[in-house]
């Protein structure tokens, strides 16, 4: 299994305990961004379009997890920007593995190898290294030759030296089934923990305007890529995200259940969209109109299928209907079943 | 919207370099909403004379005193703003998102791609971020 069970544990009691509580909005997992420079300036990114000044603010370890503390959500993930460039990235680690958060540091490993010393492996953090396909089109992505080779060179060494590997994979319209399928064959050959894959999401602000898929067209290229998949192949996602991400099944958004924060504040109202910014979670939670926001709401959330959106969406199906449960069940018993 | 043009706007539809100043309360909201917008810094002009420049990220439209939040550029600190005493925004930074479409960089020959990928890398270097 891609995951591991205590850590499905965690997740497990963590909805079950939030619905029979009658809680409808609860975070799953925080995404939490200590800054936004970055030492790629990939075409489709959208997070790093800032005067200097701005990106060159940090959150401290302390705000990093109280942000952790007053959220609540049992999985973190880290992105930025490039979290490896903050000078303090070990501390902020390490605190959040303190709290016992599921930790995914979210990196294009250029600087993992040499910070991998600044970590100690633990159930708890995972490093989940930017893959965008194989070497022509990861370095294609990322604008920079070369950056395929030192990434998976990292991913040997952590490996190596006991952490979890996974990787995250952001598909573009262009994408081709065969080779990304065969990605996933060489990923899996590296010995990763398992993979993550999204479409990509058309940023008012990314450069990329043109690559970004559509909603017909990513259910799409996501059955030709995950049809009869292969049994060594392992993502570290909910099973029923990937259905959705085929057309097997329907979701409605679930934004309040990837949070942001950063050097500005809590996100309003998703890690996508920026319509503002609060100073605590609550506020967050109490003051965004949510039902402004979603497939059929509003028309920057129309052609949305990203993770950060519907994962917690089959989360919340596994746990709450029987359907969901036996299918992610089944899924996760027999992958090759789908 | 006034928009006194003081600068030529370009081509892109980026409001990079032009200059607002407000006539009545809407136009001054549309002039934040589009500060707010905008991945550059402002130049903020308020009723005491004072004239700011930094990153306008947060506003606070509605409410009895709504007011900006802003990042000057040479103060770490975030500084919030009433609406009622701006008297004037001009985009004067840089717009970092504009420009640089897919399309541009797929025009670009081979040997301009590259050498805007080895500024970007250089960039890097120089910061000592590789």
């Amino acid at each position: 299994m891609a995951v591991p069970v205590s850590q499905m544990y965690t997740v497990a009691s963590y909805v079950l305990s939030n619905k029979l509580k009658g809680i409808k909005r609860y975070p799953l997992v925080l995404m939490l961004e200590p800054l936004f420079r970055c030492n790629l300036a990939c075409a489709g990114c959208g997070k790093i379009q800032y005067p200097d000044h701005v990106l060159d603010k940090r959150l401290t370890p302390e705000q990093c997890w109280a942000a952790a503390e007053e959220c609540g959500a049992p999985i973190v993930a880290i992105p930025g920007g490039e979290p490896l460039i903050h000078p303090e990235i070990g501390r902020i680690v390490e605190g959040l593995v303190a709290q016992k958060r599921y930790l995914y540091v979210c990196t294009n490993a250029i600087l993992m190898e040499r910070k991998l010393k600044e970590f100690k492996p633990s159930k708890y953090l995972t490093f989940s290294v930017h893959m965008d396909g194989l070497k022509k089109e990861h370095d294609l992505a990322v604008c920079r030759d070369g950056v395929y080779e030192v990434a998976v060179k990292a991913i040997k060494e952590a490996l190596k030296l006991g952490h979890r590997v996974t990787t995250n994979t952001t598909l573009f319209d262009d994408a081709n089934p065969d080779r990304v399928r065969q990605f996933f064959d060489e990923m899996m050959s590296l010995g990763v923990e398992g993979m993550m894959i999204s479409p990509g999401y058309s940023y008012h602000k990314a450069p990329d305007q043109q690559h970004f898929l559509k909603k017909a067209k990513t259910k799409e290229l996501f059955s030709r890529i995950l049809s009869r998949p292969k049994g060594s192949w392992k993502f570290n996602q909910s099973p029923l995200f990937l259905d959705f991400l085929m057309g097997k099944k329907e979701y409605q958004c679930t934004p309040w259940g990837n949070p942001t924060f950063n050097v500005f504040g809590w996100q309003k109202p998703c890690y996508l969209l920026q319509e503002g910014y609060t100073k605590t979670f609550r506020e967050l939670l109490e003051t965004t109109e949510w039902h402004n926001y979603g497939t059929s709401a509003n028309e920057k959330c129309a052609e949305c299928m990203v993770h950060c959106g519907y994962e917690a969406s089959a989360v919340s199906d596994t746990f709450g209907t029987v359907s969901g449960f036996a299918r992610t069940a089944k899924l996760t018993l027999i992958p090759t079943s789908r | 919207m006034t928009d006194t043009k003081t600068h030529t706007s370009n081509a892109s539809g980026s409001p990079e370099g032009r200059v607002f100043k407000p006539a009545t309360e809407q136009e001054r909201a549309e002039a934040i909403e589009l500060a707010f917008d905008y991945r550059g810094d402002v130049t903020i002009g308020l009723a005491s004379g004072e004239s700011i420049v930094g990153f306008l990220f947060n506003r606070h439209a509605s409410g009895e005193h709504p007011s900006i939040e802003f990042f000057p550029e040479d103060n770490p600190s975030p500084r919030t703003i009433p609406y009622a005493v701006i008297t004037s925004i001009a985009f004067t930074g840089e717009d970092t998102a504009n420009g640089k479409s897919w399309e541009a960089w797929a025009s670009k020959k081979e040997s301009e791609r590259r050498a805007e990928a080895a500024r970007v890398e250089e960039d890097a270097r120089m910061r000592g971020l590789l």
